[in-house]
């Protein structure tokens, strides 16, 4: 069924994605170029709701690509180059992760006068919220996700997001992620169940 | 199968991540048993929830990466080298957030670069907006401003700069402004920007914007944005409020020919239902053989059983010979 536009099936059956690798691996460096511009949104889009930071979003994405740079040579056409792409882009998402689950988790809220703001808010477009008690709900609901978006463990995380937001099969995550499709499943599960019980009464 | 065991299914079903015997299995509980329809009521309320908390991250932060890495490769720099700052981490600078000891002034300095921001931006609008000369393909400017340079404007960003013999100098920019517009659904303007939105990278916005035009298929845009979003749309919730919003348009040929592609490729089960439901409103002969086949092919007991009964309902032969 539909994926992403740069998306695992679209890539394999787009004779345009493997001839731009061949003539990067080649050092033709628009074609590297146009590469990247076809699956970078999407990691980004990946990095930023994994780590709720554009800082480190943007280091995601500097890492992976010149990693992808660095070993394009390697590539053997074995896989789908999305798979090959985002095994490297979840490695470093899940490192990232692993290293905040360590430092207790860095939290996109800061604290004001004003009570606790959400940085990431300020990408998003609320529109005119002018309802005052739904206005208060719907932060009530964003506090509460986030909340539980965080307790999950990183490989938790990683699975609901490339399968909730990034619209992937669950056989595709685990062969991104060295793992079973039985074992993405299993995350998968987890990942819900917690999410449902810290959710609550909200849903 | 016991509600524990179809509990346990139910976020993968909703997921489509279950085998044809497995989702049988599930449809036949949820049939039955009112708690664990209202379980997968719930699942289906969490990831509604969840897609409203999706980011898409702001163009000019996918510009800067861009060129962060392009100018990383051309000039070999070592991972390590801290890359310069472009408009994106400016900006954040602007309103605070990497200042450390300052976390009490965030709010109101972010307010205040976005009112900065907003003046700037309107300025570029209306009759600011008239004197900039603009060619006919809207891409490059051809006449200089001298009241548009590009530090009032936050959001551009610049493409080419190429200069001639006479000393002047062509600069093409793009620019990425947030503006906000009111209006009736039934307004044709309002309507594009819908059609727009329903092929938008957020879920959520395609939930919305979907979900709006489901009640005004009167226009073939608007008809062939929801069938787009149905023949496409990643997220089930999007293409189930296509399929409501194309019903009064069940007769159309074009509708038509999506349905049965849909019901031949979707791997969601309630949306090949309720496509089936669209296509029997209808009834012509050429849908008897999708519906044969579905009867002989598809995973899904529910499908199949509908199929049956719509076939019965038509007098025509549920096998093929």
């Amino acid at each position: 069924m539909a994926q992403d536009a740069a998306g695992a099936v679209g890539a394999r059956l787009s004779p345009q994605v493997d001839s731009l690798i061949r003539a990067a691996q080649g050092g033709d460096q628009d074609a590297f170029e146009q590469l990247i511009r076809t699956y970078d949104q999407s990691v980004l889009r990946l990095a930023m709701n994994l780590l709720r930071s554009p800082e480190d979003a943007r280091d995601v994405y500097q890492e992976a690509f010149l990693r992808v740079y660095r070993n394009l040579h390697t590539f053997r056409f074995d896989c789908s180059f999305h798979t090959w792409l985002y095994r490297i882009v979840t490695n470093i998402c899940l490192d990232q992760l692993r290293k905040r689950k360590v430092r207790k988790e860095e939290s996109a809220v800061v604290e004001t006068s004003d009570g606790p703001i959400d940085r990431m808010d300020t990408f998003e477009e609320d529109g005119a919220e002018s309802d005052p008690e739904r206005s208060m709900w719907n932060g009530q609901l964003k506090q509460r996700i986030d909340g539980a978006l965080q307790d999950l463990t990183p490989r938790e995380r990683m699975v609901f997001e490339l399968r909730h937001y990034q619209g992937l099969r669950l056989r595709n995550i685990g062969e991104m992620l060295g793992t079973t499709e039985e074992a993405a499943k299993n995350c998968l599960f987890r990942a819900t169940q917690k999410m449902r019980s810290a959710l609550g009464d909200f849903v | 199968m016991n509600c524990q065991s179809a509990g346990e299914l139910i976020p993968l079903y909703y997921y489509g991540e279950l085998s044809p015997e497995e989702e049988d299995r599930v449809e036949a509980h949820l049939y039955e048993c009112t708690a664990c329809a209202r379980e997968m009521e719930k699942q289906r309320t969490l990831a509604a929830a969840l897609d409203r908390r999706h980011r898409v991250p702001p163009p000019m932060l996918l510009d800067d990466c861009r060129s962060d890495l392009m100018a990383a490769i051309q000039g070999g720099a070592p991972r390590n080298v801290q890359p310069s700052k472009g408009p994106w981490t400016l900006f954040l600078e602007a309103v605070g957030f990497t200042f450390t000891g300052f976390a009490q002034y965030r709010q109101p300095a972010g307010a205040l670069a976005l009112i900065a921001i907003g003046f700037f931006a309107a300025r570029f609008t209306g009759a600011g907006m008239g004197k900039f000369a603009v060619q006919p393909n809207g891409q490059a400017p051809v006449a200089y401003n001298a009241s548009m340079t590009p530090d009032n404007d936050v959001f551009s960003t610049v493409r080419s700069v190429q200069p001639d013999s006479s000393g002047r100098v062509q600069i093409a920019f793009d620019e990425t402004r947030r503006r906000v517009i009111t209006g009736d659904v039934g307004d044709p303007s309002i309507q594009k920007f819908l059609v727009a939105a329903s092929s938008e990278e957020n879920p959520a916005v395609r939930v919305e914007s979907v979900g709006l035009l489901q009640t005004r298929v009167g226009s073939d845009e608007v008809r062939d944005a929801l069938l787009n979003a149905l023949a496409h749309d990643a997220n089930a919730e999007v293409r189930l409020k296509a399929l409501e919003g194309l019903k009064s348009r069940a007769g159309d040929p074009m509708v038509r020919k999506t349905l049965a592609q849909v019901l031949q490729s979707d791997d969601n089960a309630a949306v090949r239902v309720q496509a089936i439901d669209l296509m029997v409103a209808k009834r012509d002969e050429s849908m008897v053989g999708v519906l044969q086949n579905l009867v002989q092919k598809d995973g899904n007991s529910a499908v199949r059983l509908k199929c049956e009964k719509a076939l019965k309902d038509m007098n025509a032969s549920v096998g093929t010979f």
